[in-house]
């Protein structure tokens, strides 16, 4: 029997005409591990959320849900509360108590057990996640990564049969997103829990995958293995550039035979083609343009008898450059962009704007005329209740005129979204509302702080092409990230931050092309035969050279 | 029906029981113990508030909303430490009292009270303290079914009221029952060294609450209308 | 790790409910003295620094409340002089110090309180008489870091776009201020629904919920409890029985030195140095054993 059976299910949202769900029929057999792609809006969370009988949306149902043969809204509760657990997108907005141990017997106070029992399995699972050390924390102390593990452990502890999974790392970094994605397939492959995971990052998820859905307004397009993507979709489907960089490269030269999905994958086929050797020239680089801001021995901490976060740090930007500062996490890299705003004064050391030291700048001047910074939450941007009034009160904040205001809105494509409330858009319009927001007083400068954050592929490209265009334009972009891949791809310069200063710094090409751990799946899966191909365009375009 | 019964309850807690108590205690004991008797008088009176929530069962988002006013006024206090006694702890739980009704009001006031002290020190005056909060919030949520509470005026003289009637429990109440001195002397003095705390809180609560109370209601409207939570 | 806050939080919370309940109870001399002297030592023994820091604060308060009470009694009758026609008399000079001790001796209780009863204790104990207030006011205490952080956060980008709440007019930064608490408050209700869900997808509110806690109530906690009952009892008696009264006016009582009123003050004395007693003879374990090691 299967463990979930989705029988033609519609759904529709209150005070909307059209469904967001179309007579979806689905599946589940038990231990399977799927993930649930689309693009935003597609309803892909309505979806998952229907799994969930506590968390079904309001709105008007048709069709029917089955648990183990079970109508769904027949089951008993403690059984729906226990045997499907949800993990949410954002790690500190599921955390309920104050203190990890509490935590993690939250669910198993609310089914009533009793002490005894509730200490052994949440023992049981303190082993299994490594959380021992931490046990006796406060909630607010973990990092990202510790809490969205604690999540996934305080539900573990309900013995779950059907775990769903709503992208639970787009808010972690990197390493943490990967441990975590590591943690799902060890719960699927040593307890058996069938998992249904909606992911955007398909480079490390997909190879895990027995199976892949992908929705597209309302239904499902593909339902099936990973490697049989390619030959369902159609060829230029927005999700394509979602997948895999060895899928990418293999799908844009027309391979044939069987579908690389991982890097090593991709690697063994691409030696089986004829490539010859080559290289890309360098990315164009600023050096006859004047220094827009540069940094000089800046040494920072936040308390006197602290440690430095910032040392030795110095740093110089040339007007009209794309920099892109990457770095691990919690190394200080948002202190860097707060320094170079202003917000924080380092206490040794010089910082310059065109030339001009930072602190001759008043407030007024600097944040009016010179430089804004794009903060890691848009939402402490966000006062009005619809996204035309959020416009309107910056441009009246700052006296800018209806006509800028109405070129804002055409460049960012927000009309669209003008009477919806901010906090009703999605991850990557919000970004552009907080963006755009900034951008109405043009300053030189601009700096964002991990601006690609929990944001889908689609999204990120659409940023992208806002920056370029106003790089082309003449702004001076500054950005601070995790995503090594949208670096290589649009940025003019990198630079690696460790350890409180730039360790070092080149244009993309050569940057990552020199780095042999810290580089993008097209460079790895390259190395052997091009010598600084590092995006899937580069390669593609130097193996189409030699395919001719 | 049985929400009315409960109100009817906690009113005859408050005006009955509470002054009745008070009298019996200062009688028994006529050893100038009225500090002491206040605390465990005021401890009672929050008493029906606790159960009747407790009784109700609360739904995780109406628990939720009131954990979140009573956070917010805790944590915006570190926008104020420069100025003692400018607070805007009063205002939001008025405010969420005038939304969400005189339970929710108080409960938010109480635990307002009970928070910030946690982080900053609990004392004798914690008791006084989340009764006073609690208290305006059960008032404003009383006053907030007349539906004139959005208006300027209502606000101004609630802001007005709101800080008088705390200065009158924590400072006045405060040291004369300490002293367990009741004579014209004691009440000018312990007037006069409130008066100064008095205009802060009044002040304080007129901005507060003229500034913030159409924002906070519309964002509480919104989560009402868009997640259907709250009645 | 302190011995005393090692005990179960029924026996911490009994002691300074029966410490605090008590030193606002009686005036008598001895007792001030006996509950003033309890309260510095374990202050000393568990807050060292921060009880020197706290002088400060103390000394002036005590004297502030001392002066207070013969400017508003005038009762008593030996008096020392009469200032516009009101007397001034050593009754209410020492009724004022007696007044002062207590309440600084309550507040000496309280910072050992705090330091002693941590918020997860008192959640605990809490959760025992109301639930769900007790699970509200974990909540909220989670709540207040994330939204200070959240606070810097907003802060910050505000600061960015000219609303900078710590410079201008007065007007300006009150309009900043609330701008800035508005933003706050958006975003934590907003947020909230996601953890309203999450309480409600692990089953909240399915069935009657248990109270899970680390805390093991041992054997060493009931003898201690019982202690501190028996103590906290016989000291009753003596209020009943009038050994613990003094009066002030019309002039001074006397203070009573026969045997049964030094046994009910050495009770009250015992009571009170329990905490201390207790880390003592934990210093005095861990030397033996270090010594034997």
């Amino acid at each position: 029997m299967a463990l979930v059976k989705i029988d033609n299910v519609s759904f529709t949202y209150p005070n909307e005409t059209s469904p967001v769900l179309k007579n979806i029929h689905v599946t589940i057999q038990q231990g399977e591990f799927i993930v649930l792609i689309g693009q935003s809006g597609c309803g892909k969370s309505t979806l998952l959320r229907h799994f969930k009988r506590e968390l079904q949306p309001h709105g008007e149902m048709a069709g029917q849900i089955f648990y183990k043969g079970c109508d769904l809204q027949q089951l008993n509760a403690e059984v729906a509360a226990a045997d499907i657990g949800y993990v949410f997108q954002n790690p500190d907005n599921q955390i309920v108590t104050d203190k990890v141990w509490h935590e993690l017997a939250f669910g198993l106070e609310s089914l009533g057990l009793d002490s005894v029992t509730i200490r052994r399995r949440v023992a049981e699972m303190a082993n299994f996640f490594g959380i021992q050390k931490w046990f006796h924390q406060k909630t607010t102390a973990l990092s990202g990564g510790q809490k969205q593990l604690l999540n996934l452990a305080s539900i573990m502890v309900m013995q779950p049969k059907l775990l769903l999974l709503d992208e639970p790392t787009s808010q972690l970094d990197p390493i943490a997103a990967l441990e975590f994605i590591q943690t799902l397939h060890r719960l699927n492959k040593e307890l058996g829990i069938t998992i249904i995971l909606i992911e955007h990052r398909l480079e490390e998820v997909l190879p895990l995958a027995d199976r892949v859905l992908i929705m597209d307004s309302g239904e499902i397009l593909f339902d099936g293995l990973p490697r049989d993507i390619l030959m369902t979709l159609p060829k230029e489907h927005a999700m394509i550039t979602a997948l895999p960089a060895a899928t990418k490269i293999f799908h844009r030269l027309n391979g044939v035979g069987s579908i690389p999905l991982t890097i090593r994958e991709g690697q063994r086929w691409l030696h089986n083609q004829q490539v010859t050797p080559a290289d890309m020239s360098p990315t164009i680089s600023y050096n006859d343009t004047a220094i827009a801001v540069e940094a000089k021995d800046v040494a920072f901490r936040y308390e006197k008898n602290g440690q430095d976060i910032v040392y030795h740090f110095n740093l110089q930007v040339k007007e009209q450059e794309f920099l892109t500062i990457i770095g691990g996490n919690g190394t200080g890299k948002s202190t860097v962009l707060a320094i170079l705003a202003g917000l924080q004064k380092p206490y040794r050391g010089k910082v310059t704007l065109f030339n001009k030291a930072l602190k001759s700048y008043s407030n007024k001047q600097l944040y009016q005329q010179f430089l804004t910074l794009l903060p890691q939450d848009p939402k402490t941007l966000f006062v009005q209740k619809t996204v035309r009034q959020e416009l309107e009160d910056m441009a009246r904040l700052h006296k800018v005129t209806e006509a800028n205001m109405q070129k804002t809105i055409q460049l960012f494509h927000l009309t669209h979204l003008l009477n919806r409330h901010p906090y009703d858009l999605s991850g990557g319009e919000q970004q552009k509302l907080a963006l755009a927001k900034l951008l109405l007083i043009e300053p030189k400068i601009l700096l964002l702080d991990e601006p690609t954050k929990g944001l889908d592929a689609h999204a990120k490209e659409e940023l992208a092409e806002i920056l370029k265009d106003l790089q082309a334009k003449g702004m001076t972009i500054i950005m601070v990230t995790h995503d090594i891949e949208f670096s290589a791809q649009y940025s003019s310069r990198c630079a690696l931050f460790f350890d409180g200063s730039i360790v070092s710094e080149d244009e993309p090409r050569a940057f990552y092309s020199g780095n042999n751990f810290y580089t993008t799946a097209a460079h790895r899966i390259s190395r052997e035969l091009l010598s600084n191909a590092i995006t899937c365009e580069d390669v593609v375009t130097l193996c189409q050279k030699t395919f001719v | 029906m049985s929400k009315n019964i409960r109100l009817m309850i906690s009113i005859i807690v408050i005006v009955v029981l509470m002054p009745l108590t008070l009298y019996a205690g200062i009688t028994l004991f006529a050893d100038r113990k009225y500090y002491f008797i206040s605390i465990v008088i005021i401890i009672l009176a929050c008493v029906p508030f606790f159960l009747s929530f407790e009784r109700r069962k609360p739904q995780p988002r109406e628990i939720l909303v009131i954990a979140v006013m009573a956070a917010i006024s805790v944590a915006g206090r570190a926008l104020f430490v420069i100025t003692p006694g400018f607070k805007p702890v009063a205002a939001i739980t008025a405010i969420t009292g005038f939304s969400l009704g005189a339970e929710a009001g108080f409960l938010t006031g109480a635990l307002s009270a009970l928070v910030s002290n946690m982080f900053f020190g609990q004392g004798p005056w914690t008791p006084f303290q989340m009764f006073m909060w609690g208290m305006i919030g059960f008032i404003a949520g009383l006053l907030g079914k007349t539906g004139l509470m959005h208006k300027k005026i209502p606000l101004i003289l609630f802001g007005i009221f709101a800080g008088v009637f705390f200065s009158f429990g924590m400072d006045i109440w405060g040291t004369i029952s300490m002293y367990g001195v009741f004579s014209w002397q004691a009440y000018t003095l312990a007037l006069t060294s409130a008066v100064p705390f008095m205009m802060v809180y009044a002040v304080s609560n007129v901005i507060f609450l003229l500034l913030l109370e159409k924002p906070i209601r519309e964002k509480l409207e919104r989560i009402k209308n868009k997640y259907g939570i709250l009645q | 790790m302190k011995a005393f806050e090692t005990f179960h939080p029924i026996v911490l919370f009994a002691f300074f409910v029966a410490a605090v309940g008590l030193s606002m109870f009686f005036m008598h001399p001895v007792y001030l003295a006996i509950t003033i002297f309890s309260a510095i030592s374990l202050n000393i023994a568990l807050r060292r620094q921060l009880f020197f820091k706290d002088w400060k604060l103390y000394v002036p308060l005590f004297f502030l409340m001392a002066i207070i009470n013969p400017l508003i009694s005038h009762n008593g009758q030996l008096v020392l002089l009469y200032i516009n026609g009101n007397a001034l008399t050593v009754e209410a000079i020492m009724y004022g110090l007696a007044i002062a001790t207590m309440i600084v001796a309550v507040m000496l209780w309280f910072s050992c309180y705090n330091v002693v009863m941590t918020s997860d204790k008192f959640i605990y104990l809490f959760g025992k008489v109301s639930p769900a207030l007790s699970l509200t006011l974990s909540i909220s205490l989670r709540l207040v870091p994330r939204f200070r952080h959240q606070l810097t956060q907003i802060i910050q980008a505000q600061k960015v776009i000219g609303m900078d709440y710590t410079a201008g007019s007065l007007w300006h930064r009150i309009k900043c201020i609330v701008r800035i608490l508005s933003i706050l408050i958006t975003w934590a209700l907003e947020n909230a629904i996601d953890t309203a869900d999450s309480m409600k997808a692990r089953g909240y509110g399915v069935k009657k919920r248990t109270a899970f806690s680390l805390f093991i109530f041992e054997r060493r906690d009931g003898i201690a409890l019982t202690i501190i009952m028996l103590l906290f009892v016989t000291n009753l008696a003596a209020s009943f029985l009038g050994t613990t009264t003094f009066y002030f006016y019309p002039t001074f009582g006397t203070i009573k030195w026969d045997i049964g009123s030094l046994l009910f003050y050495s009770s009250y004395f015992l009571l009170l140095s329990i905490p201390l007693a207790i880390e003592i003879r934990e210093a005095f374990k861990w030397r033996s054993l270090k010594s034997t090691m």
